[in-house]
């Protein structure tokens, strides 16, 4: 029996440049070039930026990086997201609830599946196919909320998005419930980087979050500016921050201080 | 300027919020670590807002939430809290909490939640 061909397409492949391909979408497999992959071998998917350029990331043994026309990438990429190597369950899906620790006025349930991929969580919908990366996960817990006016058992999600703290809740059955959430804390455990910090360390990173800025740091937790650049340093060695800026310390020559003397006197 | 009593048992948390709403104009009107003490300056400060955390000794925030708004039924009061415990919100709403902020919190989203349950 032959494959029905869904779309056909062409398409660039990343591979230390652009490359011109063909993309041909059918019934159980991906045609790009001369590659025909399975679509039971696609472990994972992602939207990722190559030169500027919204490009989809097939993950398998050996990852292809392709660049489809604007107006197909959605398409595309949900009809893969459809497709990937995971199970899927039903449920209804409560995306980002609560953002940066306000509660989402625009947050509503959608319908849908669950799936869980080695790298991350996926909710897929007609509208909305959202993937979560196991590593932007916070925690994950059981909680009681009202749904629809009944109480109902959801696993509350917390995560990061657009570097916002979110989090989005997941309502399925009882049973099902239970086994995702023994299931991902598994998964969130095995994937949890293995970093201790100090108090002042996690206050620190509470406060770069929190958005205040290096003396209100200094004045909290009553360090120097020295010592709060240390930290800074360990933070970013282990991978929980980065470099946006450097800032600038200057003094006075006695030109400027002069300046000031003038500027005193009127 | 608008009065705002801060109310948690952690100091870190406190300083966080004071720096956050002193750098946005608010004038902290005062500082609580548990509930009981809230209560007292509540009655004492008359606050326009009181940032309420939920868990404290002494105290809980859901029992000052409760005595303050006897004092005062107009009383403004925005519950703040850890992810995991929005049920607790939920009673706290119920009793008159105004709003609501999660742990953690970004410094422009605890400002628009505070000028949103103030009226500014």
């Amino acid at each position: 029996m032959t494959d029905k061909v869904h779309l056909r397409t062409p398409v660039k492949i990343y591979a230390a440049g652009w490359v011109d391909a063909e993309l041909i979408v059918t019934d159980s497999s991906l045609i790009i070039g001369k590659q025909k992959i399975s679509l039971g071998e696609i472990e994972d998917l992602e939207d990722v930026d190559v030169d500027g350029i919204k490009c989809i990331q097939i993950k398998k043994e050996g990852n292809i990086i392709v660049q489809l026309p604007k107006n197909l990438h959605p398409q595309v990429f949900k009809y893969i997201a459809f497709n990937l190597k995971a199970d899927k369950f039903a449920v209804y899906f409560l995306s980002s609830a609560t953002v940066g620790g306000v509660v989402s006025s625009s947050a509503q349930w959608e319908k849908g599946y669950f799936s869980v991929t080695d790298e991350g969580l996926w909710f897929l919908s007609t509208k909305n196919q959202k993937r979560i990366p196991i590593d932007n996960l916070g925690s994950i817990k059981k909680d009681m909320r009202d749904v629809g006016g009944k109480q109902r058992m959801v696993l509350v999600l917390s995560h990061v998005e657009k570097s916002d703290v979110v989090t989005s809740l997941v309502l399925c059955p009882e049973s099902t419930l239970e086994m995702l959430d023994n299931y991902l804390q598994r998964l969130f455990a095995k994937h949890k980087p293995a970093i201790k910090l100090s108090e002042n360390e996690t206050q620190i990173l509470t406060l770069i979050y929190s958005g205040v800025d290096f003396v209100s740091i200094e004045n909290i937790i009553g360090i120097s500016t020295d010592e709060l650049n240390d930290y800074y340093d360990r933070l970013v060695d282990a991978g929980l921050a980065k470099v946006v800026k450097i800032r600038k310390e200057i003094e006075l020559t006695p030109r400027g201080v002069s300046m000031v003397d003038k500027i005193s006197k009127g | 300027m608008t009065k705002v009593l801060i109310v948690d048992d952690t100091a870190f948390m406190r300083k966080l919020l004071k720096s956050i709403l002193f750098g946005a104009g608010f004038d902290i009107a005062g500082e609580a670590e548990n509930g009981k003490q809230a209560v007292e300056l509540y009655k004492g400060l008359k606050p326009d807002v009181v940032t309420m955390d939920v868990v404290m000794p002494e105290m809980t925030g859901i029992d000052a939430l409760k005595n303050i708004k006897a004092f005062d039924k107009d009383a403004k009061v925005v519950m703040c809290t850890a992810i995991g415990q929005e049920t607790i919100v939920k009673t706290a709403i119920k009793l008159g909490a105004r709003g609501y902020i999660i742990k953690p919190f970004q410094a422009p989203k605890v400002i628009e939640e505070i000028k949103k349950v103030v009226g500014e």
